[in-house]
C-alpha cells in the first residue's frame, strides 16, 4: 500500500529526520552549555582570588581579628566557595537531635581562650567535634583569643570551626539540581500539621468573597500554587520555578531570574486581605507568599498582626516594568524597526549600485562600522537631546517620550548591519547566472526582481532573526547605560564589577540557552523557506 | 608632431640591405606574449587609481605620525606632565580658546585641557598610541593564528568536528565575563589586556576562515590540482591562500578599528586598561558630559578615536578591494 503513497513517505521520512536532527543539535547544545557553565565556574571560584569578594564589603572592613575570620568564612560559605561548621552550630544540632540536652550545651558552647585552659569537659567535645568533621574530610582550625591586657581586643574572642572546600563538579551538580524545581508539600523540613494541596474557589487575598479559584498548599515552598489575578496573563502558577541561583550583592538573596522578572519602580497599592483577616491599602503581593522557617514566632509585631503561620516572605507589586520587559520591549521595537528600514534601503542600494543612493548608504555603514559604538550613541543622545527628547529613562513618570532614542540607538547600527548584508547577497545574486537566464528568456526585470532575487538574497538574513528576537531579551550593555534604562544589559556587568558569583553564572547560562535555541530555531527557520536546506544526510551524498 | 616623408631612394642602400625575408619561426609562435603580471603590483595599481584612497593614506600617514613621533617630540608622559594636578584651578576643564589666552597660542592647546589641567591634544595622541599598538598587536596575534587554524579546520574533517564543538562552547562563554576574569587575575596591563583579547578572540576568525576553506576547497580546479597529485600543503599554499589573500585583508581592516572600539568599550564599564588608553580617557571624560560648556572635553577624544578607527577601516577595505584579482581587469 505505502508504494501508492510514496511523497507521503518520503515526506514523512524527511520529517522524523529533521526531527531526529534538531533533537541531536538540542541536546548537543545542552551539552556544550554545562561545559560553558564548568568552565565559568572554574573561572570564578577557582581562578580568582576568594579575597575578591570583600573588596566592596563595608562590613569587612570594620571587622578585626577572629571576628574577621569567622565572617569571611560565613560569607565563602554563602558565596558557594565552601563549607563551613562552627563548633557551636555542631553543638546546636546535637542538641537538636537530642544527643545531649539544654544544661551540657550551655556548658560546652563557651570554650577557653586556649586549648590549655578548656575545660575537660569543653576539650572532650572539642575531640569529638574534630574527630568527626576530619574524618568526613573536613579541616579543622582553631584561633587563640586576641587580647590585650587581659581583655578581648575588638572581635577577638576564641572561634573554633571546620570547613571543606566544595569541589567544582559538586557545585555545579547542586547548581544544575536546584535549576528546575516543583514545588510539593514535602518542601518545609519543620514538622508542621495538615500538610496538603486545596482547592479553594474564593481566594481568600481577595476577601475570601470574589469568585476567584486557587489552588493553595501547606508544606510547599509556596502558599499559592495555582492562581488568578489582575494582572497579565491572569492565570499564573508557582509549582514549577526556575531558579538560576541566588544574588549576593545586587540584590541580597534574590534569584537571578526573579531579578530580572520581578517588576520595579515605586509601590503599587491594592486592597489586600492578609490571612489575619487585615484589610489594608498594601503593595503585598500574598500570592508571592513563601514559607520561611520560624519567621512568624521571632517575627515583628507587624508580621504577627497579619499572618497566622510561617508563610510571610512575598515580593511587592511595582509600577514599573521588569528589567526583561523594558530591555525587551526596546529590544523588540528596535529589531521590528531595523527590519522594516533595513530590507527597503538595502534593496534600493543594490537596484542603484555606484549611484549616489548607494554611496550615501556605503558612507552610513563605513560610519557604523567603523566608529566606536559609544561615540555614536553619546551622538544619537546629544542629537536627540537638543531636539527635546527625553535622554534618561524615568521610571516613576514613564511617557512614552523616553523609549525613543534607546529604540533608534538599538535600531540605527542594526539597520546598518542588515544593509550591508542583503545589499551584498542581492548584487551576488543578481550576478548569478539563473537571473541572467531568466532576463534572456524574457522575464521583467520587476518580475526578476520581486520573484527570484529578493526571495533567495532573504534567506541568510532570515536566519538572524530568531537570534535577533531572543537577544532583545538580553538587553544592550551601552545603550542601557548611557539612558540609565533599568534592564537586563547592565546586569552582568554589575555583577562582575560587584564580584556577584551567582549573577554571573545564572546570566552565563541565561545567555548561553538563548544563542543555543535562537541558532537551531535560525536554522530551522532557513529550511522551512529554502527547501533546498537540508540538515539531513539522506539523499546528500 | 610634422610628419616627414623619408623616400628610400635618399639611404642609398640596396634592395638586399634593405629587406631580409623572416620565415616562419615555430619556435617563437608557440610562446604566449601578454603583458607581465605582477600581482602586488595590480594591487597598488588598483588601489591608486581612486582618488580617495590616496587622501585617505595622507591622513592614516598624519595619524600615524601624531601617535607615534608626536608623543616622541613632546616627551608627553601622563605621570610627568606639570600641567597636571596644579592647585590653580583655572587651568582646567579649558575650552581651546581660553586656554590660548591663558597659555598662549600653539598646537598643545588646540583641543583645550581636561578635569587635572592636562593638554587634551596632547593626552589624546598619548592614549591613541597606546590603543592602537595594542590593536594591531592583537589583530596580527589574531590573525596569525586564526588563519593557520582556520585553514587545517577547513581541511581535515577530524578536526573539523572537533572544533566546531570548541567553537559551540567557547562562543558561548561571555566575552566581557573572560576578559574581566583574566584582567583580574593578572591585573590590567598592557599584555594581559593583549592576553584576554586573544585567548579566545582567534576562534572566531579561524571560523571565518573555516567556512571559506570550505567554499573553496571543493572547487572545480582543486579537485583537478589534487587528481593531479599535487600534495595538500602545496595545494594550500598555492591554490588557496592566494585566493584568499582580499578576504584576509579585508578582514584584517574590520579587525583593527574594533579593537580600538572595544577598548574603548571595555574602558567605558570599566574593565579597561589602567594605562591612560583612548577608552581610558573617553571613560575619564564622560563626567565632563554632563556639565554645560565642558562638553568639548568629551567629544574631542571621541571625535579622533572615531577618525582614527574610520580611516583605518576604509584603508582596509579599498585595500581588500584592490587585493582582488577580479578587480584587476
Amino acid at each position: 500500500m505505502s508504494c501508492a503513497h510514496p511523497p507521503i513517505v518520503i515526506i514523512n521520512e524527511r520529517k522524523i529526520a529533521m526531527t531526529k536532527y534538531l533533537l541531536s543539535r538540542l541536546v548537543r547544545g545542552l551539552c556544550s552549555i554545562l561545559v560553558v557553565i564548568a568552565i565559568v565556574m572554574v573561572l570564578i571560584y577557582s581562578c580568582l582570588d576568594k579575597m575578591m569578594i570583600f573588596k566592596l564589603d563595608s562590613n569587612w572592613t570594620k571587622m578585626k581579628s577572629n571576628a574577621k575570620i569567622a565572617y569571611q568564612m560565613q560569607q565563602w560559605e554563602k558565596y558557594g566557595y565552601l563549607d563551613y561548621i562552627p563548633y557551636s552550630d555542631w553543638l546546636k544540632t546535637l542538641l537538636k537531635s537530642g544527643e545531649i540536652d539544654q544544661e551540657t550545651y550551655d556548658r560546652v558552647v563557651k570554650f577557653g581562650d586556649t586549648e590549655l585552659k578548656d575545660t575537660p569537659e569543653v576539650a572532650q567535645f572539642m575531640e569529638k567535634f574534630k574527630d568527626y568533621y576530619e574524618s568526613k574530610g573536613y579541616k579543622f582550625e582553631r584561633k587563640a583569643a586576641d587580647k590585650i591586657k587581659n581583655k578581648y581586643k575588638e572581635g577577638g574572642s576564641p572561634i573554633a570551626y571546620v570547613y571543606r572546600n566544595t569541589p567544582v563538579w559538586v557545585r555545579m551538580w547542586n547548581y544544575l539540581g536546584d535549576l528546575i524545581t516543583i514545588d510539593n508539600v514535602n518542601y518545609v523540613k519543620d514538622d508542621i500539621a495538615d500538610r496538603g494541596l486545596y482547592l479553594e474557589m474564593n481566594d481568600p487575598a481577595y476577601g475570601g468573597e470574589k469568585f476567584s479559584p486557587a489552588i493553595m498548599g501547606n508544606g510547599t515552598r509556596h502558599k499559592y500554587l495555582v492562581y488568578f489575578d489582575d494582572q497579565f496573563p491572569y492565570f499564573h502558577q508557582n509549582l514549577l520555578q526556575i531558579r538560576l541561583g541566588s544574588s549576593y550583592t545586587i540584590r541580597k538573596d534574590i534569584d537571578v531570574f526573579n531579578i530580572m522578572t520581578d517588576t520595579q519602580g515605586s509601590f503599587l497599592n491594592s486592597t489586600v486581605t492578609y490571612p489575619s483577616g487585615l484589610v489594608e491599602q498594601s503593595a503585598d503581593n500574598l500570592h508571592s507568599l513563601t514559607y520561611v522557617s520560624g519567621s512568624f514566632e521571632n517575627g515583628t509585631v507587624i508580621i504577627k498582626d497579619r499572618y497566622v503561620d510561617d508563610y510571610t516572605n512575598l515580593s511587592t507589586y511595582k509600577n514599573g516594568m521588569s528589567r526583561m520587559g523594558y530591555s525587551f520591549v526596546i529590544g523588540i521595537i528596535s529589531v521590528i524597526m531595523a527590519y522594516i528600514l533595513a530590507i527597503p534601503l538595502g534593496t534600493i542600494m543594490a537596484l542603484k549600485k555606484d549611484k549616489f543612493i548607494d554611496k550615501l548608504g556605503t558612507f552610513y555603514i563605513v560610519f557604523i562600522m567603523a566608529v566606536p559604538s559609544l561615540a555614536y550613541i553619546f551622538l544619537f543622545k546629544a542629537i536627540g537631546h537638543r531636539i527635546g527628547l527625553p535622554s534618561t529613562f524615568d521610571m516613576e513618570n514613564p511617557t512614552w517620550m523616553m523609549y525613543i532614542l534607546p529604540i533608534i540607538s538599538l535600531a540605527l547600527p542594526s539597520v546598518a548591519s542588515l544593509m550591508k548584508w542583503l545589499r551584498r547577497y542581492m548584487i551576488d545574486q543578481m550576478n548569478s547566472d539563473y537571473v541572467k537566464f531568466a532576463r534572456a528568456g524574457g522575464l521583467s526585470e520587476g518580475e526578476i526582481f520581486t520573484k527570484h532575487v529578493l526571495k533567495n538574497a532573504i534567506i541568510p538574513i532570515v536566519h538572524g532573526i530568531p537570534g535577533s528576537l531572543l537577544g532583545a531579551m538580553t538587553g544592550a550593555i551601552i545603550t542601557e547605560r548611557v539612558y540609565v534604562v533599568p534592564g537586563v544589559g547592565n546586569l552582568l556587568t554589575t555583577a562582575i564589577n560587584q564580584y556577584d558569583n551567582g549573577v554571573i553564572v545564572g546570566m552565563t547560562l541565561f545567555y548561553a540557552l538563548l544563542s543555543v535555541v535562537s541558532i537551531i530555531l535560525g536554522d530551522l527557520l532557513m529550511s522551512m523557506l529554502d527547501p533546498r536546506i537540508s540538515f539531513t544526510t539522506k539523499g546528500r551524498k | 608632431m610634422e610628419e616627414k616623408l623619408i623616400s628610400l631612394e635618399e639611404l642609398n642602400m640596396s634592395e638586399d640591405e634593405l629587406f631580409a625575408r623572416v620565415d616562419n619561426d615555430t619556435l617563437s609562435s608557440e610562446k604566449i606574449t601578454a603583458p607581465r603580471y605582477s600581482y602586488w603590483q595590480s594591487v597598488f595599481r588598483v588601489f591608486f587609481k581612486k582618488k580617495i584612497n590616496i587622501v585617505i593614506l595622507i591622513l592614516l600617514a598624519v595619524i600615524i605620525a601624531f601617535t607615534y613621533v608626536y608623543p616622541v617630540v613632546t616627551g608627553y608622559d601622563p605621570d610627568k606632565d606639570p600641567y597636571i594636578n596644579v592647585t590653580d584651578g583655572t587651568t582646567k576643564h579649558l575650552t581651546p580658546g581660553k586656554a590660548f589666552e591663558r597659555f598662549g597660542f600653539s598646537l598643545k592647546w588646540i583641543l583645550g585641557t581636561g578635569a587635572a589641567g592636562q593638554s587634551t591634544f596632547d593626552s589624546i595622541w598619548y592614549g591613541s598610541s597606546i590603543s592602537i599598538t595594542l590593536a594591531l598587536i592583537c589583530a596580527a596575534i589574531n590573525m596569525l593564528v586564526g588563519v593557520f587554524v582556520g585553514a587545517i579546520w577547513g581541511f581535515s574533517k577530524k578536526v573539523d568536528i572537533f572544533m566546531t564543538e570548541v567553537y559551540n562552547i567557547i562562543a558561548n562563554i561571555p566575552y566581557i565575563l573572560l576578559i574581566s576574569v583574566i584582567v583580574l587575575i593578572m591585573t590590567a596591563s598592557f599584555w594581559s589586556m593583549v592576553f584576554a583579547l586573544t585567548i579566545t578572540g582567534w576562534l572566531s576568525i579561524a571560523y571565518f576562515i573555516r567556512t571559506q576553506v570550505i567554499i573553496i576547497r571543493d572547487r572545480e580546479y582543486n579537485l583537478a590540482s589534487r587528481c593531479l597529485g599535487t600534495p595538500i600543503t602545496r595545494i594550500a599554499t598555492k591554490n588557496i591562500l592566494p585566493f584568499m589573500t582580499s578576504v584576509i585583508v579585508t578582514l584584517a581592516a574590520t579587525e583593527i578599528p574594533s579593537y580600538i572600539s572595544y577598548e574603548v568599550f571595555l574602558s567605558y564599564i570599566g574593565m579597561g586598561l589602567k594605562d591612560m588608553s583612548l577608552g581610558k580617557i573617553i571613560e575619564a571624560a564622560q563626567n565632563a558630559m554632563q556639565t554645560p560648556g565642558w562638553e568639548f572635553e568629551f567629544w574631542s577624544p571621541v571625535a579622533i578615536a572615531s577618525i582614527i578607527t574610520v580611516v583605518l577601516y576604509v584603508v582596509g577595505q579599498n585595500l581588500g578591494d584592490a587585493s582582488d584579482p577580479r578587480t584587476h581587469m
